[in-house]
């Protein structure tokens, strides 16, 4: 114990003389190894179960074109020449393997579907979607366009009047590639079918100022588009919606003529 | 998401302390006017800018406002390089600022083309502290901010008015007397 009491002496009385004593931690403050703290734990009866805040996220569309088709080269520029020849290579590209494949998990998913009624529908999809970014009409332009292609169709249109008409079809519209493709986890799946529109459009964009910017009104011009369709096929309530254009290599869009 | 100054628990009211306060200026930038016919002389833009919290008297901010009020732009900024106040490096970036936002955003095609209709100081939030002077006395002394605000419009700058000279006082008033009528009479 200490120097001043040696051991054969009674203790006196117990007085709490402050002897010089080595420093002893009480036992109940004492540093427990895992499996003494584990059995307290257990004894007192408390339970903290692991929470993981997950915040889920739904993806509605992809977010490029996959295998963005690639237009033959002149292709509305030679029709009233070359024109059979062209058909055929139409034709052609359509039967291609991946295309086939991918019509035939289209169908699985949604028996309605078919390569002569579906180009009507996409045009009237094209045609509502383009009316409704002129009267800018934000919920029913979400329900006809993917996510990824929204904001692409609307910026920098918020202080811009569009004014945009559909006056014909030059030719009807024909499915032109089809791919089927799942992101993330396998059986995702979504369809995307590419739509080619010859059609004669008006166009005029006003600035904040009311001001013609671009186009005109009075001048329709011939468009030619391949406009890529998707749909989530996994989903039973999944529409149609326009998920973006291709633009060919061999014409590029010229840089508009500001008036 | 809580980026309100009260934080009740349920409800998210904005009120007046939030990041970016929309104060009357900067809202007149985001009417749209609607298109406009082809014969109809074309409108002039016009870009409305502002600079809030300057750490500057309003009152000297002022006598530089009053400089530049119906200059082009060029001269403005010519004027406020060589100008030895604080103010001036304010206003000249100010300007700068709304030179190139019209210039991208508002479809303006040259940036020499605009010329300042409006521009305005006005009383920022002020902050009072404690100036310490000798022999334990002191005073309330106020911590000085100023806004500042300007409107740019599209075209050359319009000519000045011509000072009124004393023969237009007598012309105007030779008019006055001219048109006096007899009232209740035959």
């Amino acid at each position: 114990e200490s120097v001043l009491r040696p051991a054969g002496v009674a203790p006196a009385c117990l007085v709490p003389v402050r002897t010089k004593k080595r420093f002893s931690v009480p036992e109940w403050a004492r540093e427990l190894s895992p499996e003494e703290k584990e059995k307290r734990l257990k004894s007192s009866g408390t339970v903290f179960p692991e929470e993981h805040i997950e915040r889920t996220f739904y993806l509605a569309c992809t977010a490029d074109i996959i295998d963005p088709y690639v237009p033959p080269e002149g292709d509305a520029r030679l029709t009233s020449l070359s024109k059979d020849g062209l058909k055929q290579k139409m034709e052609k590209l359509k039967q291609t393997a991946a295309s086939q494949l991918a019509l035939r998990k289209i169908k699985d998913h949604d028996p309605d579907f078919s390569t002569k009624t579906f180009p009507e529908k996409a045009q009237e999809i094209f045609i509502e979607a383009n009316n409704y970014l002129a009267n800018f009409n934000k919920q029913k332009l979400h329900s006809l366009v993917t996510e990824r292609c929204y904001p692409e169709m609307v910026r920098g249109n918020r202080y811009k009047t569009i004014r945009w008409s559909f006056v014909e079809s030059l030719e009807p519209p024909r499915v032109v590639h089809v791919r089927c493709d799942s992101i993330v986890n396998r059986g995702n799946l979504y369809g995307q079918v590419t739509v080619r529109m010859h059609t004669r459009q008006i166009l005029a964009i006003y600035d904040r100022f009311g001001r013609l910017m671009y186009g005109g009104e009075q001048a329709p011009k011939d468009v030619l588009e391949y406009v890529v369709f998707e749909r989530y096929l996994v989903n039973p309530y999944g529409t149609w919606r326009m998920h973006g254009k291709i633009v060919p290599e061999w014409a590029p869009p010229k840089e508009p003529i500001v008036k | 998401w809580l980026a309100s100054s009260s934080l009740f628990p349920l409800s998210c009211i904005h009120t007046s302390t939030p990041l970016q306060n929309f104060g009357k200026w900067e809202k007149k930038n985001r009417i749209v006017y609607p298109p406009q016919l082809p014969g109809e002389p074309r409108r002039p833009a016009e870009i409305y800018h502002c600079r809030r919290e300057i750490k500057y008297s309003k009152d000297k901010m002022w006598y530089l406002a009053k400089l530049i009020k119906g200059m082009s732009i060029d001269q403005a900024l010519a004027q406020l390089e060589f100008n030895d106040k604080k103010g001036a490096k304010v206003i000249k970036e100010v300007l700068l600022e709304a030179q190139e936002m019209a210039v991208r955003n508002h479809n303006v095609e040259f940036k020499s083309n605009l010329h300042i209709a409006e521009s305005m100081t006005g009383r920022g939030r002020y902050v009072k502290r404690i100036r310490y002077h000798g022999k334990g006395m002191f005073g309330i002394m106020k911590i000085v901010r100023c806004h500042y605000f300007v409107k740019l419009v599209e075209g050359p700058p319009p000519p000045p008015e011509p000072p009124r000279t004393g023969f237009d006082q007598a012309k105007e008033y030779v008019q006055q007397l001219r048109s006096r009528t007899l009232v209740h009479t035959l």
